[in-house]
């Protein structure tokens, strides 16, 4: 299981959008909770996906033009989903670890 | 004080708009009473399918944002096919619908739809207008967004009453993007580590897809081409943005590319792409695609990297800004000498079709007719086994001038999209060529070509088929040709003649001749030399196949040929 939060700009539509990257996986959406969070939303998510799904979500979730921030990190029981900036994940640099993998 | 369909007008003028394509009804019937004195040019499409596929013929080749217009529910709805089409090859596309009024939404009134919700998962961006007051906005950073970065399809939704509201109007806005913590920017090391990855490959490729074009990378991507001499290739969409007569250029890749190309992509060791979603026609199997080679992935849209094959070392920004970043220091690097792969993969042996495929008739056709097109050309192909003979034959060094629906595959695209070519290319030759099938999608744009005495050229290669859905049948479903016949196609000449453009016939057995009679010649300058609009029917042998293929779910090594039926 994966948690991910992604931070927003409270557009019209742009929570669907987010809820859209799943969906057209046909991935099942355990928990959703979408909230205030300062001048912007927070939506938290538990997803079963694999890495790749986690990359590909990652990158959607980007291409949406009022998204601001996703992070996510592996749980292990449902329990153990955080609140929004209660403990939020450390973010990996793709591209440095993208580049470290192919000069290896 | 304004109308808001003033205002929307003065804001599209504002972002450099003056044609847009359209088709009136209820809801957005205030737009079109301030057309006129606007500045701003509407051409009447008779579907408003024809008016989407126009606006992104002139988006395709102008690099511009195109415009349609359509009313709420059907109209609106026509619309979502070419909505769909933007967003898979990155056009830059606005459409304004017109909305039941304000009150009326969510009663399920008539004509009412929920365009916004239908089209989310396929806009780039989209609002619902709420206000006379947010219309400066929603214009502003609808174009904003439909033009930036990956470029897209937009949706803007205006309710009728307030298109019809008034207020005191201070003038056009400019939309500022909110800044993001962690914009995507292309590593400042990455030149470095694409030389080293270089400087340890033996059988490097390039292949480019539409991102180059997009970016305006074009010379700078030939430049740096050119400089590494590696075995190029491109995708339907970057056909014309390396020279065809570049040593180093294999032609198309993918499922009906090359065997040199789709040979060297199975064969190389280290692969950079430029700009180029890696769909499933590209890469064929993606287990089994490039299987030997890192991936160096040139991209401006985060969203498209890894979807069917990770690569090792992504490049994310505007391809004008990476690849002269990274040419500079690939300059400066000592890099190996791929003369002896050069020599393999561009080799005689590897030939673009085998001879069997070359004396197909209707390849001699398009080469025919291509080789006899002036030299300021566009061709728009429609979808089908007409338009991969036809991409497989482009042999132009121009990268807006081969325009066709490459992701979504939309058949009827060719014929409205030409409309819009030819009126932002109003001296250019532009050949529209389609399947029979294609064509009778959305033929009754003949009454727009004529209305505006476009002259634009069209083809129907006239298989009396859904002939690539049977060339599938033949070869995977063992010839059971369900559904597929048109053998009772209409008289196409005669249709044209009712739409009053003069149409021309040419049976394939023309083709037998090589070179071609001077009287075949004749009839094909005469049809590309006439002033005004030509329909040109190609018959053809029903049964023939677009050769090479990757059957679906194999390997691009694993292409077949026209001796394997």
């Amino acid at each position: 299981m994966q948690v991910f939060h992604i931070r927003y700009r409270n557009a019209q539509g742009t929570l669907m959008r987010i809820l859209n990257a799943v969906s057209r996986r046909g991935l099942d959406l355990t928990t959703v909770h979408a909230e205030g969070a300062g001048q912007d939303y927070a939506v938290t998510m538990l997803l079963e996906v694999n890495p790749k799904q986690i990359g590909q979500l990652y990158r959607e979730w980007y291409a949406i033009v009022d998204v601001i921030e996703v992070r996510s990190r592996a749980v292990l029981h449902e329990q153990e989903v955080p609140a929004w900036g209660a403990h939020p994940p450390a973010s990996e640099s793709v591209s440095d670890r993208a580049t470290q993998a192919a000069l290896a | 004080m304004l109308k808001g369909a003033e205002i929307v007008l003065r804001c599209i003028r504002a972002e450099g708009v003056d044609l847009v394509f359209g088709y009136p009804g209820g809801a957005i019937m205030p737009l079109y009473d301030a057309l006129d004195g606007s500045g701003v040019r509407h051409v009447l499409t008779r579907h408003e399918q024809g008016a989407v596929f126009a606006a992104e013929g002139y988006a395709r080749v102008t690099g511009k944002v195109g415009v349609a217009m359509a009313t709420s529910g059907p109209g609106a709805t026509n619309l979502v096919t070419g909505i769909a089409d933007a967003k898979m090859d990155s056009v830059p596309l606005v459409c304004i619908t017109g909305q039941v009024r304000t009150a009326m939404i969510g009663t399920d009134a008539f004509q009412e739809t929920d365009v916004f919700g239908v089209t989310l998962s396929l806009t780039k961006w989209s609002r619902l207008v709420r206000t006379i007051d947010e219309i400066p906005d929603a214009i502003a950073e609808g174009f904003y967004w439909a033009r930036s970065g990956r470029p897209g399809p937009v949706v803007i939704d205006i309710p009728t009453d307030i298109l019809k509201a008034k207020k005191e109007f201070s003038g056009p806005l400019k939309f500022k993007p909110h800044a993001r913590p962690a914009d995507a920017k292309a590593e400042s090391t990455f030149s470095d580590a694409i030389v080293a990855l270089l400087q340890r490959a033996t059988r490097p490729v390039a292949l480019v897809g539409a991102g180059a074009k997009l970016s305006g990378a074009i010379p700078e991507l030939r430049r740096l081409l050119d400089d590494l001499n590696v075995p190029t290739f491109a995708t339907v969409h970057g056909l014309g943005a390396v020279p065809p007569q570049s040593p180093y250029y294999l032609g198309m890749v993918g499922m009906h590319g090359t065997r040199a190309a789709n040979t060297a992509l199975h064969e190389t060791d280290l692969l950079m792409v430029f700009g180029a979603r890696l769909d499933d026609r590209v890469t064929g199997d993606p287990t089994r695609f490039a299987p030997n080679a890192k991936i160096v992935h040139f991209e401006i849209d985060p969203a498209q990297l890894d979807r069917v094959r990770t690569c090792d070392l992504p490049v994310i920004g505007n391809l004008a800004d990476t690849i002269p970043a990274f040419h500079a220091e690939a300059r400066k690097a000592s890099l190996p000498d791929w003369s002896g792969w050069r020599a393999v993969a561009c080799g005689a042996e590897r030939a673009e079709l085998d001879p069997r495929g070359l004396a197909q008739p209707t390849i001699r056709f398009l080469d025919e007719l291509f080789s006899r097109l002036p030299q300021d050309n566009v061709i728009i192909a429609d979808v089908g086994q007409h338009q991969m003979w036809a991409a497989q034959r482009y042999r132009s060094s121009s990268p807006r001038g081969f325009i066709t629906s490459g992701g979504l595959g939309a058949m009827g695209f060719a014929l409205p999209a030409a409309v819009g070519v030819q009126l932002a290319k109003p001296d250019t030759c532009v050949l529209c060529v389609s399947g029979d099938g294609g064509f009778q999608m959305n033929i009754q744009e003949l009454a727009t070509v004529h209305r505006l005495g476009l002259p634009i050229k069209m083809v129907i290669v006239d298989n009396k088929y859904l002939g690539m859905v049977r060339q599938w049948q033949q070869l995977f479903y063992e010839r059971n040709y369900a559904e597929t016949d048109l053998s009772d196609n209409p008289d196409f000449v005669e249709i044209a003649k009712a739409y009053k453009i003069r149409g021309w016939r040419l049976n394939e057995a023309a083709m037998v001749e090589f070179p071609v009679s001077a009287e075949t010649g004749d009839l094909i300058d005469n049809f590309l030399s006439s002033p005004g609009p030509e329909l040109l029917v190609f018959d053809c042998a029903p049964e023939a196949n677009v050769y090479p293929m990757v059957p679906a779910g194999a390997a691009l090594s694993e292409m077949v040929f026209e001796d394997a039926e």
